[in-house]
Parts: structure tokens; C-alpha cells; sequence
């Protein structure tokens, strides 16, 4: 340890100016990409937070001019967004409520090494992950089994997933199993051993592959914009997506004439990224939380997926 | 361990019994991956019927490869091939040195606050939607009162371009929003590689006068190479079939010709036009290509580092 720390004063004192330059340009690129990726947010939050007809003169960079909520305040009178909000909170709720609770009884079932099947069932799980039926074949089969406009195509397709499975079962398999052999001579069963020793030790893996899950949830619109053919059903990033979609398709109304065309402070754009802003805040609620899950669990769901 | 090998020379009949308890906590697995996973794929028959909805998948008459020679000679092939081949390539080629850049640009740094901060910063588009991403960008780049238009326009330029309307950008946005997005969190797995790189390995390049960039070059890049490598045969499975979101949220039409790639397509006239059978055919194609180029990766890479899936 000592000889280490000799060497690493060692190249502090010995570093080249040529050492030195390289390391104040790694600074700078790496400050230019935080900005790069900050500001965007930053012009995003400002038109948020500031009058639709003022944004629409232009000059509304990273901070609002004439600051107003009027737009929040639209936000949240626009029933198509309040039910989709009330649609993704609901979903992301139960779906990784059940994602959680099937993903683990599975993983802890592929743990045992012993299980007749497993490497099959192993292989045909994996497999899925390399190949799959597409887009048409699922959506039929989605149909039939009754899943189209059904609040549950929201959850159901989602259940699994291969590579969280393998970061259960991975967890799972650095869990003692003298832990588990005293269990089962107490007598106890194997739901008993999920439920006393295997749950409350991997709190860990519940916690990034729950929180994944969630955003997961909290961020898809495919499901809502084609499965779902009632617009009172769609979450939040549907209705979204649909505004968006109407404003890619027109051609060349420029947001100005927009701007003109609505009555009072709030246009269709400031709403837009008052929206943006509403939709993402839970997300950046959660984010540090999960921060300090990242490498352990990209790490796991690569190698072994 | 005796009791192991006693445990493994039970025959299946008895584990079946010991075990009974880990199949029903597999159930729902099972019954899932066989729903949701593997009845779509004996779907994949209807590339080869006529479907009616009231004859059903297997009902239905057979055409044969009829859907194929369409499409192979189809005006549109060309065209969706190539769209596609090029997203491919700048989604799982040309952004890929970029996170491995940033992961060892990212180890360099001494100063652990800082680090963080970058980190915390450039992981988090990763876990914006694309819907979100995507208005973002249309209000960023909207002629006018957008940002970058009006930069242009205090630098001199006209500030009206619709950049979302015109095909010459579409490669351009598709690559900086996509980066601007995954950069952080691929590196993630690059830097946690780099961190098992064997540290005396450095100490004696160092002893031996080594330089900075030297040290990148010799051993840590050699150092992460399997894992360079395992990434990459998981981008080249993804090459006919990447960012379909993106893709179709992107499309405007200005765009059009660029950004219908075999997925939009399959979506556009499947899910959106009902031609099942033909779509089908598509994805279909797409898949055996995609999965083919998978096990030809990783056969390469095999050899190459010694690092491979399966």
C-alpha cells in the first residue's frame, strides 16, 4: 500500500507538461458535454416557465423573461393529460409490483442447480432475447388473448425480461447457501425460504431492476398508441406523443403564427414543454436513488445476458 | 458435498417431487415466455398465408414465398434496405468508440467531485423518453423562435431553417440526439471494466516511462477489449433493427424518404395498414438476418478475443 501511494506522488512530481496539457483538455471536453447536455434542459425549463407569446418573440434562452405558471395551470386543466397521468401512475404502480413478485419466485426457481429443465428452460428464455415473432404476429396474438384495449396490455407483455431475470438470479446465487440449508432444517419450505431469507437479502436487485422497471413503464407510448385504441386509456407519454405527431405533420406553420392564432399567454408550445417538464420531474425524483445501482447492475445484465 | 452427489444421482421422478414447489414459482415464467413470446413466433407462419381474421393464423390459405418476391422486387427494397443499413451504422458503428472515449477520458479524472457530477449529468437522457426527447428537439430546433436558429441568426445566418423538415439534417440529428442520449450510460460498462483492469500493469509502464496516452493505448484499451467485444456483437444484432422509436417519432414530411426504415415500415403498413402477411414476410427477414448476424459475431469475436456470448 505504502509503495502505491510512493508512486502515485511520484508521478505528480515527475508529470510532463505534455501530461499536463492532455489532462486540462479531458477537463474541457467533459465540461463541454455536461453543457451540451444541461443547456437543452435548461432552454426547455425557461420556455416552461415563461409566457407563450413572449417565448414566441425569440430571445428565451436558459432563463425565463417574463416568468408565469400559466402554463403548469394549463397542464393541469388539460383532462386529456390528467387521465394519462392518472393512467401511468396506475400502471407503472401494478406493473412493477407483479414484475417484481413473478421475476423473483422465477429467478430463485432457475437458482436451484439441480432443477430438472432448467438448462432448456434457460436456453428458451434466452433465446427470446435473439430472436422473436415481430411486430405483427405479437400484436394478433395480443388480440387474441384480449389485450387490445385492455388497461392490462399495459402490464402484461412487460412481465419479463430476460436480462433482469439474469440479474435476479445472478443476486440470488451470491446469497449463502448455508443460509438456506439451516432454513430448510428448521423445516422450512421452499416459498418459506423465498419469503424469510431470499426477500429480505436482495433488497438490493429489487431495488434497480423495481426502479427500471418503473421508468420503464413511466416511459413507454407504444403500447398506448397502438394497442390502444381508446384515447381515454392512454398514459401521459401517448397523449404526448400524439401532440407531437400532430405538430411534426404540420408543414410549414411556423410556431409564431401558432403563437398568434391562441388566445391568451399560453400557446400549444409553452404547454408542450410545461408537460415535458411535469412528465419528467418523477423521474429526476427517483434518479438519485438508483445513481449508485448503475454499474453493478449494467455490469451483471451484459456479461450474463 | 457428499450429499450433492447423492442429490444428483436421484432420478428425475424423485427431483420432480422435491422440486414441485420451484415449477409453480416458474408457472407464470413459463406460461409468459410461451403467450407472449413463442406463440408470436410460430405466428411467423403468416409470411407465407393469406391471413383472414375469421380463418385464423393457421386456417388461413398459403401463398408461399409470394410476399418475398414482392418485396425483393418491390421499388421500396432498395430504398428501406438502405435506409435501414445506415441508421445500423451510425446507431452501432459510429457512436460506438464515443462511450469508450468518454469512459477513458472519464478515468483520468482525479478530482472525484468532479467525476460525479459528470457522471450524474451524462447519465441521465438515458432515462428520458423519446417522446420527451423528440419535443424537446422540435421546439430546440423550430424555425424561428428555436434556440439553434436563433444562435444562427445573432451569428449572421438566416434562422429559418427547418432542420426537422429537411432530409439533409436527418442523419445529423438522428446521430447527435441518439449520442447526446446513450453516451453516458454506455460508458458505464466500459469504466467498470476499466476499473478490473490489473493496476500493476500500469505501475511498471509508468517505471518504464510511459505516457498517458501511451498507458490508454497499450493496456487499458487491450485490458477492456472483451468487453468491447461483447458489446459489439450486441450492437450488430440490433443493426436492421435500431431505433425504431426514434425513427418513427423523427418522421416528418420533410423526411420521409430517410426515415422509413424496415421497422417504420412494418409498422406502417401492419400494425397501421393491415397488411399482415406482408409485413410479416418483412419482419421475418429481419429477424433470420439479425439473428444470423448475431452468431456470425460471435463467432468472429471468438476468435479475435477469446470473448464470446455462448
Amino acid at each position: 500500500m505504502s509503495k502505491m501511494q510512493h508512486l502515485q506522488k511520484g508521478t505528480k512530481v515527475k508529470r510532463s507538461p505534455g501530461e499536463r496539457i492532455i489532462q486540462v483538455i479531458i477537463y474541457l471536453v467533459l465540461i463541454a458535454i455536461c453543457l451540451l447536455i444541461v443547456l437543452p434542459c435548461l432552454n426547455v425549463l425557461a420556455l416552461a416557465f415563461n409566457d407563450g407569446k413572449d417565448a414566441a418573440r425569440g430571445g428565451v434562452y436558459f432563463w425565463p423573461r417574463t416568468f408565469t405558471l400559466e402554463n403548469f395551470q394549463e397542464v393541469f386543466k388539460n383532462k386529456g393529460i390528467i387521465r394519462g397521468y392518472g393512467i401511468t401512475i396506475a400502471r407503472t404502480l401494478i406493473g412493477t409490483f407483479l414484475s417484481l413478485l413473478l421475476l423473483s419466485l422465477a429467478a430463485f426457481a432457475l437458482k436451484e442447480k439441480e432443477l430438472p429443465g432448467r438448462t432448456f428452460i434457460n436456453f428458451m428464455i434466452t433465446f427470446t432475447m435473439l430472436f422473436g415473432g415481430g411486430t405483427v404476429p405479437t400484436y394478433i396474438q395480443y388480440r387474441k388473448l384480449g389485450l387490445l384495449n385492455n388497461f392490462w396490455v399495459y402490464v402484461i407483455p412487460g412481465l419479463f425480461s430476460v436480462t433482469y431475470l439474469m440479474m435476479m438470479r445472478t443476486f440470488f446465487e451470491g446469497i449463502p447457501d448455508s443460509l438456506e440449508e439451516s432454513a430448510k432444517l428448521d423445516g422450512c419450505g421452499y416459498f418459506g425460504i423465498y419469503a424469510k431469507i431470499m426477500m429480505p437479502l436482495s433488497k438490493p436487485v429489487i431495488a434497480v431492476v423495481g426502479l427500471y422497471t418503473a421508468v420503464g413503464h413511466w416511459n413507454d407510448w407504444f403500447s398506448g398508441a397502438f394497442y390502444m385504441m381508446d384515447t381515454k386509456k392512454w398514459p401521459v407519454q401517448t397523449v404526448l406523443q400524439q401532440m407531437l405527431n400532430k405538430a411534426m405533420s404540420q408543414q410549414q406553420i411556423t410556431s409564431v403564427a401558432q403563437a398568434i392564432a391562441s388566445a391568451g399567454g399560453v400557446t400549444s408550445n409553452a404547454l408542450k414543454m410545461a408537460a415535458v417538464v411535469v412528465t419528467t420531474v418523477p423521474i429526476l425524483c427517483v434518479y438519485p436513488f438508483i445513481q449508485k445501482y448503475f454499474a453493478q447492475g449494467t455490469m451483471i445484465g451484459a456479461v450474463k445476458g | 458435498m457428499k450429499s450433492m452427489v447423492k442429490v444428483q444421482k436421484a432420478s428425475i421422478g424423485k427431483r420432480l417431487i422435491k422440486f414441485w414447489p420451484l415449477y409453480v414459482m416458474l408457472l407464470p415464467c413459463i406460461i409468459y415466455y410461451i403467450l407472449i413470446k413463442y406463440v408470436p413466433m410460430a405466428g411467423l407462419l403468416l409470411a407465407f398465408k393469406d391471413y383472414s381474421y375469421k380463418k385464423g393464423i393457421f386456417g388461413s390459405p398459403w401463398v408461399g414465398w409470394r410476399y418475398f418476391e414482392t418485396f425483393f422486387t418491390s421499388y421500396d427494397c432498395t430504398r428501406l434496405i438502405k435506409n435501414t443499413l445506415v441508421v445500423g451504422l451510425i446507431k452501432c458503428i459510429l457512436e460506438f468508440p464515443f462511450a469508450i472515449i468518454l469512459a477513458l477520458m472519464l478515468n483520468e479524472v482525479r478530482n472525484m467531485k468532479f467525476k460525479k457530477v459528470t457522471q450524474t449529468i451524462t447519465y441521465l437522457p438515458h432515462f428520458l423518453s423519446t417522446v420527451i426527447i423528440i419535443t424537446m428537439l422540435q421546439r430546440i430546433l423550430a424555425p424561428g423562435d428555436g434556440v439553434l436558429n436563433q444562435i444562427i441568426a445573432q451569428m449572421g445566418g438566416s434562422g429559418d431553417t427547418f432542420f426537422l423538415m429537411e432530409s439533409k439534417y436527418f442523419y445529423q440529428i438522428l446521430f447527435s440526439m441518439d449520442l447526446w442520449r446513450n453516451i453516458g450510460w454506455d460508458s458505464i460498462i466500459y469504466l467498470a471494466a476499466i476499473a478490473g483492469v490489473d493496476s500493476s500493469l500500469y505501475e511498471a509502464a509508468e517505471m518504464d516511462g510511459c505516457g498517458k496516452l501511451k498507458r490508454m493505448w497499450h493496456i487499458t484499451l487491450p485490458g477492456i477489449r472483451g468487453t468491447i467485444g461483447l458489446l459489439f456483437i450486441m450492437g450488430i444484432g440490433g443493426l436492421l433493427s435500431s431505433g425504431f422509436e426514434q425513427i418513427y417519432l423523427l418522421r416528418t414530411p420533410g423526411n420521409m424518404d430517410l426515415a422509413d426504415t424496415l421497422d417504420v415500415y412494418v409498422v406502417r403498413i401492419g400494425l397501421l395498414g393491415g397488411q399482415f402477411g406482408y409485413a410479416t414476410a418483412i419482419g421475418l427477414i429481419q429477424g433470420i438476418v439479425g439473428l444470423i448476424m448475431v452468431v456470425t459475431a460471435n463467432k468472429i469475436c471468438k476468435k479475435i478475443t477469446e470473448v464470446s456470448l455462448w
